[in-house]
């Protein structure tokens, strides 16, 4: 019952979120993003991320660096921080922290189909793969034909398997077939995910369903923005949004005929919350909104730590990791290409 | 002395001629560095809203299929300055009716970069309005799949414009060369 996890919840759950907390406060601050945005050369980044939690995992790299290989030691260190939750972890924790990596998993299945649709080699494309989506027969993806095949032969063992019920078909595999693949698994997943965090109850449905509704809204939002101009259709789009968050349903019949990005913000401009994002941004404009929403979401997640004796904090966590991942990325390539003064077109500060 | 007269003339013309286009061979090369830049910074920022699985090495197509763009030579009759012209956007399905070519005709120095200018705005625009240009365009995204971020569309644009811009350069550095030689025969001749 709500209001009385305090009782409790430190049976199962304490150290993990005590660990969960721990990694919280090793997220990069303002001082580190400062000083990583006055580094001249991809050496210098190295030099003041071995300061930081990602030093251990970059010492061993030799010059001269990459910014992908910088993005892969980072990944690493997340996902060495999630295993170690998760193998501490009891349920019900086991199986939120799993639902965390379904998304992953679904980018990997698409991308393994995708490349094998290009006739690219397995191993190359498994090596591109995100480390937290996968699983034991992903290789065996390379041989599916189509969707039936897919599900038949490799999904149905997966726990991506309830997902495929709305998009099982015997066409062959298309670009087209598989980013709607893409996007109804991705559709299918949240909704799961919020059915499992409501039956959760408590501050853990209260706080996961915000983060969730949000994660939808701005689906149904890029989705809509990178649909405009393609062969996409306005049913075909609206299939697509999610059964949940502030624009289901009336929202949803709006965004569904949106033709270009003003039609979008007069949208969300119905919504409060979504007031502030738009208001950041010039008529016409969209090349800021993908900073507008990273933070947005943010905010949100660092509010999940302001509660205590719920899941959300360990989902909350993920997603701040990652985006200093994405942050890192982006001052890596600005770097890179001499272009320092773009640094702050995409860098989100956590704190 | 009418004729030292013209033969003065007609050297100045070749003088200024080298310079000109040695200008815009120059003013070319700058465009050409400044929108590759943009165009990587684009792809970066691509990256960072698609996500570095979307947007990788990995998914492009290895299939055989024929080439969206082609670059033709022409030479003149005594094979001095070769000419080139880019074939955009000519897929198998659209063969017969090429959808644009660049540089075809050689310019005058006096009109030549001011035209040069008009041609990349006019082909940008015109292009950028042609349906059938905007499903080829299309068509060479679908490798990152079909719902993609307007960054990645702003990144294919600005690696077409360095494209072109490649293009307007090779014809004016044969121009440069073709102007050089002109002009140093002109003054070996003078010596003799």
């Amino acid at each position: 019952m709500y209001g009385f996890e305090a009782l409790s919840f430190n049976i199962h759950g304490g150290y993990l979120e005590a660990i969960v907390r721990g990694h919280r406060s090793g997220l990069l601050t303002t001082a580190d993003y400062n000083n990583l945005c006055q580094c001249e050369t991809l050496d210098d980044i190295k030099m003041h991320l071995s300061a930081t939690e990602y030093g251990p995992y970059l010492q061993n790299e030799p010059s001269p660096l990459h910014t992908t290989t910088i993005v892969e030691k980072c990944t690493l260190k997340l996902v060495d921080d999630y295993k170690h939750m998760l193998c501490q972890a009891t349920e019900p924790l086991s199986t939120f922290l799993e639902y965390i990596t379904y998304g992953h998993m679904i980018d990997n299945v698409v991308l393994i189909v995708t490349g094998t649709l290009h006739e690219r080699d397995v191993q190359e494309l498994l090596e591109k793969c995100h480390p937290l989506g996968m699983f034991d027969s992903i290789a065996t993806l390379a041989v599916a034909q189509n969707m039936r095949e897919l599900y038949r032969l490799v999904l149905v063992d997966t726990p991506l398997a309830p997902y495929f019920s709305e998009c099982i078909t015997s066409e062959d595999l298309d670009d087209m077939n598989i980013e709607i693949m893409r996007n109804t698994l991705y559709k299918a997943y949240l909704e799961d995910f919020y059915r499992f965090c409501q039956k959760l109850g408590g501050a853990t449905a209260e706080i996961m369903s915000d983060l969730l509704a949000f994660e939808a809204d701005r689906r149904a939002v890029n989705i809509t923005i990178n649909s405009i101009g393609t062969e996409l259709t306005r049913d075909d789009r609206r299939k697509l949004y999610s059964n949940f968050g502030l624009f289901y349903p009336y929202g949803h019949e709006e965004l569904a005929v949106c033709e270009d990005i003003d039609q979008v913000r007069a949208v969300m401009e119905k919504y409060p919350p979504y007031q502030s994002i738009f208001a950041k941004l010039s008529y016409g404009e969209s090349q800021m909104l993908d900073k507008a929403f990273y933070e947005e979401e943010v905010k949100r997640h660092c509010l999940a730590f302001e509660q205590q004796f719920h899941y959300a904090v360990f989902f909350a966590y993920m997603r701040l990791r990652e985006q200093e991942i994405r942050n890192l990325m982006w001052i890596s390539e600005c770097v890179a290409q001499n272009q320092k003064s773009r640094v702050h077109d995409s860098v989100v500060f956590i704190f | 002395m009418e004729e030292d007269r013209r033969k003065d003339d007609e050297d100045n013309k070749l003088a200024l001629q080298f310079m000109d286009s040695l200008h815009n061979y120059l003013s070319l090369t700058h465009s050409l560095s400044s929108t590759l830049r943009q165009g990587w910074l684009e792809l970066a920022s691509a990256k960072h809203s698609m996500g570095t699985s979307r947007v990788n090495t990995s998914v492009l197509d290895l299939k055989s299929h024929s080439a969206s763009t082609t670059l033709k030579i022409t030479e003149n009759d005594d094979g001095t300055q070769p000419q080139f012209t880019l074939q955009k956007w000519v897929s198998s399905e659209h063969e017969s009716t090429k959808l644009e070519d660049k540089n075809e005709h050689p310019q005058d120095s006096d009109t030549k970069s001011s035209a040069t200018e008009a041609t990349l705005t006019k082909n940008l625009t015109g292009l950028a309005d042609n349906d059938e240009v905007r499903k080829e365009r299309d068509k060479s995204l679908s490798v990152f799949g079909v719902l993609i971020s307007p960054k990645l569309r702003a990144t294919q644009l600005s690696f077409e414009k360095a494209l072109e811009t490649l293009i307007d350069i090779a014809n004016m550095r044969s121009s440069v060369l073709n102007s050089f030689t002109q002009l140093h025969k002109e003054v070996e001749d003078t010596k003799e």
